[in-house]
């Protein structure tokens, strides 16, 4: 397997880097769930959060995998509003290659800045989300819940539910469960599911049709209000057209439907208050399996930092 | 007078073996940014023998055409004072096989007055080795809101009008723009664009859209505009030439609407498409951007048969710095002047897809004819000679206009032009 420095997407991985970023996942899932949670695996090696977006899931996932695996962690503290335009992210990775970082993990609300940051970087560049475009630390802790869950991920249908357009989880997780011989469908409100010919992905846009379809497993996605800048569908209608409501609810159950998502949950939007607690919903296992994923991704990559100049 | 005897050259319109015996030089500025009518006579190969105080020129397999016009083109750099973008633009115009073109209005290069016009046509006396002259702008600083003085630009001639990129979204002041300019025989140059559909978008909606998780920029959204403005022209009677069609629904409204409006096509959707911006490369960030496979083979045949008048540079400068900002943010545009004619020669001629003929006409004659009339003069179409064996990897340093927003940087072009 050829040493690789960055994560920017899954497209960008060889079927053995995805096999071994899953299959070790495992190994470090076994970790942290005895008592002592840590490995000196990046002993001495420094990592750098670079948030130009909120979150609080990815941004301390990836905070917790890279203490486990005993690095130093530092936060760039970026405040959005001092981060006008594009200028001033050339400007912060000057900044960072002067801080000599092993491990850059970044978020951005423009697609492709993860990629310009690796370009300039000898670091190993994380891509934790980048606009629209992708977001591949979730697309392998959801394949691997998907694998723990049922064994393995190949022949297993999955039908992703809400703002496909908008969703960098729906590209790359799409993405990596094709890969490992699942099937994909899309499903949601009309103007935010792009059409088949761009995607190569199944389109339906109502619950009919997705039943019909027997998926194995519902994604729900969030509806981001914040990444739409004019109206998409009718407001107040989602829950009821496109949500998992009490009565859908009961014909998930009965068929031992599983669901999923990649938080937070709007609660009573996507899902409603019962399905938080449905027995066959993993959302709390892909928090957990976050992490295991993410310190597997940092120990796969190979920093090219051993003679910073 | 220097006396020029050039010989075995293959005249490239009709593929003919010609001589041709040159008085003057082209590198005589004619005081206007031009250059000094040449007078000349051609025969065919061998039929004249050269007079004995003739200098020689051997161009063999190299071809001689008129020099081309450019419709279409901004010479404003960021950064850079005007004068040195005219120089600038004018040195790539002349390394691109250019001779005469037409300048957009930018923010600063204004022409909704007559003292910048004065001002801009001044510089290009000074420092302009090719012809240029300026579009008027339609509304006042280009913002679309209220008409510009159209008299006082037709006085300082001002033929085309145009805001550039913009496309007025006010139809009431459009509609009553071109009603007046009609009276004036002044011609509107516009995009067709419904900004409300496009304005978020960075690229063509498509599979690469998608994938690089990119606002789409509907083809409709031109094709809208199109129409919207055809049919504005034909209720005021006011010409209109229709800017950078790129979409094949495009070509289908200029074959409807006949031969009342004239059209252009920017060279690199001639030869591009959205594919071609693979890992979010700022140099293929255009407007309109570049569309799908089967609009490039549209307009390919459009200029073909006629319903798309000519090929344009639509050569946009921008700074170094802020093309290397993430693809959403940079702007849009490329360069097309530095490397025209051996683009067109390498991409289009070369392979077969356009014959000199049909370039000839659509990067010359017919954009002569739209610019100038009919009285085009020898001096905005000098004679220049292309040498398709000069085979160049692209620099930086082979970019006169010393911006890197070129599609072909790092690529293989195939021709050299010289002015005679």
């Amino acid at each position: 397997m050829k040493p690789i420095k960055d994560l920017l997407t899954i497209g960008a991985l060889s079927d053995a880097d995805i096999l071994s970023i899953l299959d070790n996942a495992i190994a470090m899932k076994e970790i942290f769930t005895k008592s002592v949670k840590k490995v000196p695996v990046l002993k001495g090696k420094s990592v750098l959060t670079l948030f130009y977006e909120p979150s609080t899931r990815t941004r301390s996932s990836f905070e917790v995998a890279a203490d486990r695996l005993s690095a130093d962690i530092t936060t760039f503290s970026v405040s959005t509003s001092s981060v006008v335009k594009g200028e001033s992210v050339q400007d912060t990775i000057d900044t960072l290659m002067s801080m000599k970082m092993d491990y850059i993990i970044v978020r951005h609300k423009n697609s492709g800045i993860p990629g310009i940051i690796a370009k300039h970087s000898k670091a190993a560049v994380i891509n934790a989300g980048d606009g629209s475009h992708a977001h591949p630390s979730q697309a392998f802790l959801d394949a691997f819940t998907i694998r723990e869950k049922f064994g393995e991920v190949a022949g297993k249908r999955i039908i992703i539910i809400g703002d496909i357009l908008h969703s960098r989880v729906a590209r790359s997780t799409s993405l990596i469960l094709k890969r490992l011989g699942a099937e994909v469908a899309y499903m949601g409100p009309g103007p935010l599911v792009p059409p088949t010919a761009h995607t190569g992905i199944t389109r339906f846009t109502n619950w009919e049709q997705a039943f019909a379809w027997q998926p194995d497993v519902l994604y729900m996605l969030r509806v981001q209000n914040e990444r739409m800048d004019a109206p998409f569908f009718p407001a107040g209608d989602y829950h009821k057209a496109f949500g998992v409501t009490t009565e859908r609810l009961e014909r998930i159950a009965g068929e031992n439907l599983v669901i999923m998502h990649p938080g937070p949950v709007n609660r009573g939007v996507e899902l409603c208050d019962e399905a938080m607690d449905y027995s066959n919903s993993l959302i709390n296992t892909q928090v957990e399996n976050g992490i295991a994923a993410r310190m597997s991704i940092l120990y796969h990559l190979s920093p090219q930092t051993k003679n910073h100049d | 007078m220097t006396k020029r005897f050039i010989k075995n050259a293959t005249w490239a319109a009709d593929g003919s073996q010609i001589d041709i015996l040159l008085e003057g030089s082209s590198n005589m500025s004619d005081g206007l940014g031009g250059s000094m009518p040449v007078s000349g006579s051609i025969s065919p190969t061998g039929q004249n023998a050269p007079p004995a105080d003739a200098e020689i020129i051997d161009a063999t397999n190299q071809f001689i055409l008129p020099a081309l016009v450019d419709m279409h083109a901004k010479v404003s750099q960021p950064g850079k004072s005007s004068s040195l973008a005219i120089k600038l633009a004018s040195e790539a115009a002349r390394q691109g096989g250019i001779g005469s073109m037409l300048v957009m209005p930018t923010k600063s290069h204004s022409f909704d007055n007559h003292a910048d016009l004065d001002s801009f046509r001044d510089a290009v006396k000074e420092q302009s080795c090719i012809h240029m002259c300026p579009a008027g702008h339609i509304s006042i600083g280009g913002k679309g809101e209220q008409q510009a003085p159209y008299d006082t630009l037709a006085a300082r001639g001002v033929r085309i009008l145009s805001d550039a990129e913009h496309s007025p979204s006010n139809l009431l002041m459009l509609q009553r723009a071109m009603r007046y300019i009609a009276e004036l025989g002044l011609c509107m140059a516009i995009r067709g664009d419904v900004a409300a559909l496009s304005h978020m978008g960075s690229m063509h909606h498509s599979e690469t859209s998608y994938k690089l998780g990119l606002h789409g920029i509907p083809a409709c959204a031109e094709e809208i505009g199109i129409e919207t403005l055809i049919r504005l022209a034909k209720d005021t009677k006011a010409k209109l030439h229709i800017q950078t069609v790129s979409t094949a629904e495009g070509v289908r409204i200029l074959q409807r609407a006949g031969d009342s409006v004239s059209a252009e096509v920017a060279l690199h959707h001639l030869i591009f498409s959205h594919e071609d911006i693979a890992d979010y490369d700022t140099s293929f960030k255009t407007q309109p951007p570049l569309r799908d496979k089967s609009d490039r083979e549209a307009l390919l045949a459009a200029i073909k048969e006629g319903s798309i008048d000519c090929i344009v540079s639509d050569h946009t400068p921008c700074a170094p710095f802020a093309k290397k900002q993430d693809f959403h943010t940079a702007p849009q545009g490329m360069l097309g002047l530095d490397t025209f004619l051996p683009a067109i020669y390498s991409k289009l001629i070369k392979t077969d897809k356009l014959s000199w003929a049909e370039v000839i006409r659509a990067c010359s004659s017919r954009p002569a004819e739209i610019l100038y009339g009919h009285e085009a003069h020898d001096f905005i179409r000098p004679l220049i000679l292309f040498n398709p064996n000069v085979s160049r990897s692209i620099e930086a340093s082979d970019l006169p206009s010393r911006c890197l927003n070129s599609p072909f940087l790092g690529a293989e072009l195939l021709g050299e032009v010289s002015f005679l």
